[in-house]
């Protein structure tokens, strides 16, 4: 099947998402999120629609989905699957609504202890189209790490996904995503919906790695005194297009929101940041911030880079927002030089040195090494 | 007295413009060579084109350094080899961990010599000592390569870097501007501290004050390219009286 060739009255009991879509439209290359991703060659494809199901969990350390499929789980972890969830009503992404409506039955994994989580994605099926959600929901006052890795291993597969995340008053969630992809007809787009309740927070990393394409849409709302630390790092090389799209609603007073985007592209890698910070006019003296910085290895790769704030609110704490695109700093690399470091070897200090905040926020060794390596891999 | 560095009709530019015009110059080993000029003379150049900054090309001459021509040599190759510049400005770069960067220096000179390199508890012990010598504070070390260093700590930055890597060639590009009195006294004497028989400096200053600290055993004048004059310290006595001027084209 065609991604976009929905018969949408089939539909009969998914009546709400199918007049949302109609009355959004299916997304087209000139969708203003996807104008930078070329989704028609992907759309276009003919692919086998390969649908999660519902299977005996095995008992595991962690969580594991193949292909959409939870297939491994912790014992002690509450997970129910639900025909209709309760859906983000304005999304502004149409996959985001299209994933609902292919999904027959939803993950919600339900948290309401304490705890750190991981859960490894695998897509395994050649020439698939994998639609699926997952809905993770925390409890007030419970504070979760989940550690999400993504490998892909399949060629000319599509992957729709995307979590559906409702974290209650006073709870927060770290969020790591490792997005490892080195197979470049492979793509995945994400559509995320996260809503963060009074005083509760969400941190996010990404890390998108590799050739592939991948985006991921977040959609987040934050209610009073709620706040956001998104920190992205994205390294592209070959002809990668990697991704990620924003509208952060800073929608209750005090609510804050941080976001810093660091991208190296390398080859003919297209780096894609567009990111829209809103703050509506109940949220007064929020506070808002958004950076994206990118290094271009060489000449051929390229950066989209649209950092974007709306306020309307006249009482407003902190707006700031920035972007730079460039080469490495070529005074510094001929120092490290100077010094007798090899210039492969200072390039990589510099791109390190780049990445170093966003590393050093997370505090996790591996997902840094990791980086080294397949950086390394590339020269 | 045997040659450490000969330049033989050395012509250079930076993008069209030829700075360096025929330099001839031969500079001894375990001797201080002090070299002077006014702005725009071709200073700072020639100390890039020594070092093989990418911006400078170099279109007819040579560099002989221990008797072998290291005009087509990597900037890094002709660090390993013993050739150290002390910037001007030193580069400040967020994220990259002084003593880190110092270890990596090291070791990858200590790989080109053949030696072991050091494991991080035998470089620390050293740097330690140097640091406690130079009466730098401990804390540089492990903040970002000079960055929010003042003027005078980056300077005091590059000398720790020299101390550390025991360059056998040392090109001081400036080491005197932004430093005050009291930090051009410390400096100072940490560089007449590394004076050896077998070490060359190569100072490039504008000044004279630097002069009376370190003691040239030889100064040569750089006016538009060339250079003109090559003698003692009556030459900077001669230019405090009368200034450049007095060194006319040939």
């Amino acid at each position: 099947m065609k991604v976009l060739d929905l018969q949408l009255d089939q539909f009969k009991e998914k009546k709400a998402l199918v007049q949302k879509l109609k009355s959004m439209g299916l997304p087209t290359p000139k969708t203003e999120h996807y104008r930078y991703f070329g989704i028609r060659p992907i759309f276009d494809r003919d692919y086998e629609l390969h649908k999660p199901r519902v299977v005996k969990i095995e008992e595991a350390d962690h969580i594991e989905i193949v292909d959409g499929t939870i297939t491994k789980a912790p014992k002690e972890l509450y997970i129910e699957f639900q025909k209709s969830p309760r859906i983000d009503d304005s999304h502004y992404d149409q996959l985001y609504y299209i994933t609902h409506l292919l999904s027959d039955q939803v993950a919600n994994i339900e948290i309401d202890e304490d705890r750190e989580l991981k859960i490894v994605q695998k897509f395994t099926q050649n020439g698939a189209f994998i639609p699926f959600r997952l809905r993770i929901t925390i409890a007030p006052n419970t504070h979760v790490k989940i550690y999400e890795e993504t490998l892909a291993l399949a060629q000319d597969t599509l992957v729709v996904s995307g979590y559906d995340i409702d974290i209650a008053k006073d709870a927060s969630l770290v969020m790591v995503q490792n997005r490892v992809t080195s197979i470049a007809s492979f793509t995945h787009i994400a559509s995320h919906a996260v809503n963060c309740q009074e005083q509760s927070r969400y941190d996010l990393y990404t890390f998108d790695f590799g050739n592939a394409k991948t985006l991921h849409n977040y959609h987040v709302m934050l209610a009073d005194y709620a706040q956001t630390d998104h920190n992205h790092v994205i390294f592209g090389y070959e002809e990668a297009k990697l991704g990620n799209t924003f509208h952060i609603e800073n929608r209750g007073k005090e609510s804050k929101t941080s976001q810093i985007s660091r991208n190296i592209l390398k080859d003919k890698a297209r780096g894609i940041f567009d990111g829209l910070l809103i703050v509506k006019n109940p949220a007064k003296y929020s506070a808002i911030y958004q950076d994206s910085k990118t290094i271009l290895l060489n000449d051929g790769a390229y950066m989209i880079s649209k950092p974007q704030m709306e306020i309307y609110t006249e009482y407003i704490s902190e707006a700031t927002h920035g972007s730079t695109t460039g080469h490495l700093d070529e005074e510094a690399l001929f120092y490290l030089r100077q010094r007798g470091i090899a210039e492969s070897l200072a390039k990589e200090m510099l791109v390190l040195s780049f990445l170093e905040e966003v590393f050093d926020k997370l505090g996790d060794e591996k997902v840094k090494e990791e980086f080294i390596k397949l950086y390394e891999e590339r020269q | 007295m045997s040659t450490m560095m000969k330049i033989e009709n050395l012509h250079a530019k930076i993008g069209d413009k030829e700075i360096l015009r025929g330099i001839d110059l031969e500079l001894l080993k375990g001797k201080v060579h002090a070299v002077m000029g006014p702005n725009g003379a071709g200073k700072s150049t020639l100390s890039k084109t020594i070092v093989g900054h990418p911006d400078v090309e170099v279109t007819e001459g040579k560099i002989l350094y221990k008797g072998k021509n290291i005009v087509d040599m990597e900037p890094e190759e002709r660090a390993l080899e013993g050739i150290f510049m002390s910037f001007q400005h030193p580069v400040e770069i967020p994220g990259v961990n002084n003593a880190y960067f110092l270890r990596t220096a090291l070791n990858a000179k200590r790989k080109h010599q053949g030696l072991k390199p050091l494991n991080a508890a035998e470089f620390l012990k050293l740097l330690k000592a140097k640091i406690k010598e130079l009466g730098m504070k401990e804390e540089m070390i492990q903040r970002s390569l000079n960055e929010g260093f003042s003027g005078g700590e980056k300077k005091l930055n590059e000398i720790l870097q020299m101390e550390i890597l025991e360059p056998d060639f040392v090109i001081l590009d400036e080491i005197d501007s932004g430093l005050d009195i009291d930090a051009l006294k410390k400096v100072s004497e940490a560089i007449n501290n590394m004076r050896d028989e077998n070490r060359t400096f190569m100072i490039i200053t504008h000044y004279r004050k630097i002069l009376d600290y370190i003691e040239p055993d030889y100064v040569h004048v750089l006016k538009n390219g060339k250079v003109l004059k090559t003698g003692g310290l009556e030459i900077v006595d001669a230019l405090e009286k009368e200034g450049y001027k007095i060194f006319g084209e040939e």
